[in-house]
Order: structure tokens, then sequence, then C-alpha cells
């Protein structure tokens, strides 16, 4: 049996022997994604849908990145996975795992991410497939990209459903996916993004099609899966209180920008940016006072037709006639903590304001 | 008929009394509500929440007209509607459904959507219908130039309140919002839960809010039933519910739910498992499984609901006087 800890157990593949990537795992930086740029295609033509965006992982942290719909989140997700749509393609920029540069398309990209970054979805279900046992779904990869046998691949399936809290693995690995609950589903899923030993986790979504009480035990598994396998992990939602939850790291996204990043308290506390501050005061909590919370005027603009500048500026309580013409940077408010940028150029206002 | 039981007071807008619904399903038959009584009055929003295949929409459905119960009777006004319901009976109870996006006729402009009802409904034609479309449009905060587009051009929350002015349209005094805001972004679920809020304070409507979103419910209803497999195992005031839940199972609705503004770390209650199917429900109370406060009595009786000490909301646990640190 692999045991789970040892990263660099159990990879006697010859196709990942000499991919000189066997020294990875150094701790630090596993991820770093520089100035990724995504287009899309629609009927009028290219459009940028992620612009520039760039962020590191460390190993054994997660990091959030948090927007709405059509803010270019999923998108940035899948590019780093390669694994974006046919309509969409990238741009430019590049990604690095363990400090190796990723080729960014094509063949030869999948090759490269296979085994070494894994994502799991909202719809679990549609994930995976219906008419294969849970069990050997879970040995497939083990068997075929880390060469495996047969029965140690399926030793391998129980072990990590048993790492994912599915109780009596031996006989829900006999199990179909449509037999078990979807709760359960997420946690199958997992096991099968976890079962090459990847050192990144991609989430889009997880939790989301779950129940609270259901999405609370995910969340509380995925953050003892970081600690205990040191992944990096990138954890993309809507949910700012998830992400609070499970992110040391946030990023925040406005149609394909990041506009915000740093530390999870701070910015969800202390946020500089008006969207990240309007997000908040749109939400309610259970721990708020009674009363109709405030929502940010106006709708997000399509990526046909982004405003000029700074693209939240007609939204903007703040915007002057130079946030109409001016893209502000990403960088720290006077006060703010170095790591704590965001891309307004009135930011030192919104601070302790 | 209803008129001899009902007491002398005027009647609830709408009262549901003792209903059950049943399904039948291929490993059985499926008990989706079961004995489910509750009262809206004029003005009032009454909340449901709970998680999926707890009987929350079975419930709203019956509530509006789409569903009849099994058992039990649904008044509206002290008018027994439960087994049919005349035009302006249907026309007192209208639903909103999560999914804007699949609820209006894509084929169909607003301004169609709203005046097809309107003739339908003998409410108004030619002028009087294009006014109406108008105030309509006004009252979901949509500008009247709206009525000419289609499904498609709009966006989420907008698509809602268009949804929310068909429902609008037949003046019903009741709206039946089966998880409004769900499917729509952060930012546009403030929006629409305050549009809610209008209604029901400018309008004077009695609204049933369905929704999982505990703090949504929190901001918007008077009153909550919590649910569980079928049955409210609470009931009680915004106060009660939230401040001194007494069910284990609200309080761990509550504990599940992630906060931002506010610490969750420490001790948090985590349930075990995942709510069974209602085709397969636990003997007893259906939630002792999970509960962290089950005693063998759990596995065998049922608790009804009922007042718990120091407290006015409904309980359906053994230790509804128990109170709950949270």
């Amino acid at each position: 049996m692999i045991p789970l800890g040892d990263h660099n157990g159990g990879r006697s593949s010859p196709d990942r022997a000499d991919d000189g990537r066997s020294t990875r795992r150094s701790s630090g930086r596993a991820l770093a994604v520089e100035e990724l740029t995504v287009s899309v295609q629609r009927e009028d033509g290219r459009h940028i849908a992620v612009d520039g965006v760039s962020f590191e992982v460390v190993a054994g942290s997660a990091f959030g990145l948090v927007g709405e719909s059509g803010s270019g989140k999923s998108l940035t997700l899948r590019a780093l996975i390669s694994l974006l749509p046919p309509a969409a393609s990238v741009e430019g920029g590049g990604v690095l795992l363990h400090g190796q540069r990723l080729p960014i398309a094509g063949r030869g990209a999948r090759r490269a991410r296979r085994g070494e970054m894994a994502m799991i979805f909202q719809d679990s279900l549609s994930a995976l497939n219906p008419v294969q046992g849970i069990g050997s779904q879970i040995a497939e990869a083990p068997q075929r990209l880390l060469g495996l046998s047969r029965r140690r691949a399926w030793e391998r399936a129980l072990e990590l459903l048993r790492l994912v809290g599915i109780p009596d693995p031996a006989s829900t690995a006999h199990a179909y996916p449509h037999q078990i609950s979807g709760g359960m589903r997420q946690r199958v899923a997992i096991a099968i993004a976890l079962s090459t030993e990847p050192s990144v986790l991609l989430c889009d979504e997880p939790t989301t099609a779950l129940d609270v009480t259901v999405q609370a035990q995910i969340l509380d598994l995925l953050d003892d899966l970081r600690r205990r396998l040191d992944l990096a992990i990138v954890f993309v939602s809507h949910d700012l209180a998830v992400i609070r939850q499970l992110c040391d790291e946030t990023a925040v996204m406005y149609t394909g920008r990041l506009v915000e990043t740093g530390p999870s308290q701070a910015v969800l506390a202390e946020p500089t940016h008006p969207y990240t501050r309007g997000l908040l005061s749109a939400i309610v909590e259970l721990g708020d006072p009674v009363g109709a919370p405030t929502p940010i005027p106006g709708s997000l603009p399509d990526i046909e037709r982004l405003p000029s500048g700074c693209t939240f500026h007609p939204r903007c309580f703040l915007a002057t006639a130079e946030c109409a013409s001016t893209v502000p940077e990403l960088a720290a408010a006077a006060g703010a903590a170095d790591n704590h940028r965001s891309a307004c150029i009135h930011r030192d206002r919104l601070v302790h304001a | 008929m209803s008129a001899a039981s009902e007491p002398v007071q005027a009647a609830d807008l709408l009262a549901v009394e003792e209903i059950t619904v049943r399904f039948a399903s291929k490993r059985g038959e499926l008990v989706a509500v079961e004995d489910a009584s509750l009262a809206l009055q004029r003005g009032e929003t009454l909340g449901i929440v709970g998680e999926s295949g707890c009987g929350k929409s079975t419930l709203a459905r019956c509530i509006a007209g789409l569903l009849r119960p099994d058992s039990g009777r649904i008044l509206l006004r002290g008018a027994d509607v439960t087994r049919a319901r005349s035009r302006s009976e249907r026309r007192m109870v209208q639903i909103v459904f999560q999914d804007p996006y699949s609820s209006l006729n894509p084929r169909l402009s607003v301004r169609s959507t709203l005046r097809e009802l309107l003739a339908v409904h003998g409410l108004a034609r030619g002028a009087a219908a294009e006014r109406r479309c108008r105030e309509l449009m006004g009252l979901v905060g949509l500008p009247a130039g709206a009525l000419d587009g289609y499904p498609n051009a709009f966006s989420g929350g907008q698509r809602q309140r268009i949804a929310v002015a068909r429902a609008l349209a037949v003046e019903p005094e009741v709206i039946v919002a089966d998880e409004p805001t769900s499917a729509l972004d952060v930012s546009v679920q403030a929006t629409i839960l305050a549009l809610f809020e209008d209604l029901r304070s400018q309008l004077g409507l009695g609204i049933v809010m369905i929704s999982h979103n505990l703090a949504a419910i929190r901001h918007l209803c008077d009153r909550i039933a919590v649910m569980y497999l079928g049955r409210i195992v609470e009931f009680g005031t915004r106060s009660e519910i939230f401040g001194d839940p007494r069910h284990p199972y609200t309080l761990a609705l509550l504990a599940a739910s992630p906060r931002i503004r506010e610490e969750t770390g420490g001790t948090r209650v985590r349930l075990s498992g995942e709510p069974p199917s209602p085709a397969n429900r636990p003997s007893g109370c259906h939630f002792h499984p999970r509960c962290p406060r089950a005693e063998e009595r759990c596995s065998i009786e049922l608790p009804t609901l009922g007042v718990a000490a120091g407290s006015h909301a409904l309980v359906a646990c053994h230790f509804r006087d128990e109170r709950r640190t949270r």
C-alpha cells in the first residue's frame, strides 16, 4: 500500500520518473499564475474574459477566487488545468508548477498536468461515470498513471475512500454513483482527484449544490486534506463565507480582472476595493442586524461591452472621471499590509472608512 | 365546510391544517409532507427552511394549489380550497419559482406574457391592460421599456422581477416564493429580497418564503418553520428560532451556515451523515440518527410539536425545554 503522506512513493511510472519534476514538492510556492489572459469567441468576435490574472499558491494552503457569474473565475480555473471549452483560448501568460513552466495549451499541456493537478466540480453526479463502479473509477488513474497493478490500485481506491471519510469503503467501492448521496458523491470525486497524489487541487464551487450541513462537512474535509497532504488548493466560489472559512488568501474577480487580493481576513474584513465592499454589504448574514441589505447599483456588464478604464466605474460610489480612462493596477492601500492589494485609484479612501 | 368549526375571529388569510402528501415511488411510498400546519396573515412573511428533501417545496406547491394533499385542509380566508379552487381563489395565491430562466416562456415578450394573463382573467384589455403592464413594471422596479423585451434579453435578477410581475398581475393576496434568490448572483440577491420586502409592506401581501438560506429567511420573515424529512420540527418567531433555537436540528443548521463577519471557529456543531431519503425515514424522531442529543426514546417515539418551556415556539423534540447554547 502506498502511504498517502509519502508524496514521492509509488511514482514508478517511467513516464513520470524522468519528467524533471520528481524533486518538486519542496514546500513553498506550488502554483504560480502569471498574467493569464483568456479570450472567448462570441458571435461578433473574440473578447477577453480573463485579463492578466496573476497569483501564487503555497503548498498546504488554500487560495480563494471569488466572483459573480461571468467574472471569469471558472475560466481561470479551467485554463490552469487546460480544460477550456472550445470557444475559449489562452491568449497569453504562464502557469508554473513548482517553478516549472507548463505548456499552456494543446496535447502537451494536458499531459504535463496529468496527475499533478486535479479538479473537482460543482456537479459531482455528471463528473462521475454512471455505469462504472465507484471503486474502479478511483482505481483507474493510479493504474494507468502510477503503474500500479489492478490489485494495488483497488487497495489504493479503498484507502482513498477511507481518506475522504466514506464509511465502509469495501462495500461502497462496489456501488454506482446514483446509489450514494450528493455529499458522498462529492467525496468520491475528491478521492478520484487525489488518486494520483496531485500537488494542486482545483475546486470549482464543489459545495454549491450541497445542503449546508453537508457543505460544512466537505469544507472540513478539504481543510483537513490540504494540511495532511500538503495540497495547494485553488477554490472558486461565489460564496464569500465559504471562501472565508477555507481559504488563507482570497482574490476577488470582476469582469475577468483581479480587483483585490490578500489575506482572506483582510480582504473580507477591511476591503480596499469598492466592489468587494459592495459585495459584502449586499450579503445578508445571520449575525447582522435585521434589515434589507444594500445592493450594488446596476448589473454586471457583459464582456462584449465592458466599460472603459476601471470596469466597475459605472456602478461605483467613488468613481471619478479618471476612473473611466485609467485601468487601475493592483497595489496596497496606504496603511494596508503589503500583500493586501486592490485595483482602485481611490483605494486609500477606503482604508478605515 | 369550515363555517361551523371556524373561531369567531376573522379567518387567517391562509391556513394549512395538518396536510400530508405522499408520493408513490419505486421503492414504495414516500412521505413528502406530514401533518404540516401553518397560518399566514396579511402583510406577513412566513419562512420555511430546511435541506433538500425536507418537503418545503412540496408544501409550497400545495399552498399554491399545484398539488393536492392526501389529507388535511388548506383554507383561504376561511374557505376550504383543498379539493378545488375557483378562478378567483386561484388568483389569490401565486407562486414564484427558483429558476427564472425556465419559468418564463422564451417566445413571449414581457408585454405578451402579462397581457395574456390580464385577458384570461378578465382583468384588463386594451389601453387599460397597457397601463396595468406599466404599473406592474414599476412595482417590480423595471423600466416600462422592458415590456418589449424577451426573457433571454434579461439578466437573472431582471427575469426574477418579471416572474414577480407576472405573479402580481392577477392581484394575488399571497405570494409563495420557492427559493427566489438561489439561482441569482450574490449582488443581485439583495435586490430581490428587498423587492419582496417592499411588496409585503406596500401591498400588504402575505408571503411564504421557501429557502435553504437561513440568513435570507432571518432578514425577511416574521415567523419561521424549520422542516426535516417532511415534518415541521420547529416553528417560532425570528427571535425564537435564531435567538433561542430548541430543536437540535435548528441549532445544527445555524451552526453549519458559514459566516463572513463572525468567527465560526472553535466549537462547531457538525452533523454527521446526510438527511436520509424521505422514502426511508428513520423510526421515532426522524432526526435521531444524526442528532447529538438523541436518546433511546428518540428512536421509538415520534415527538409532536409542543410549546417549549420559557418560549412560545413550537418544537417537535422530546427535549424541547432544554436551552441550547450556541
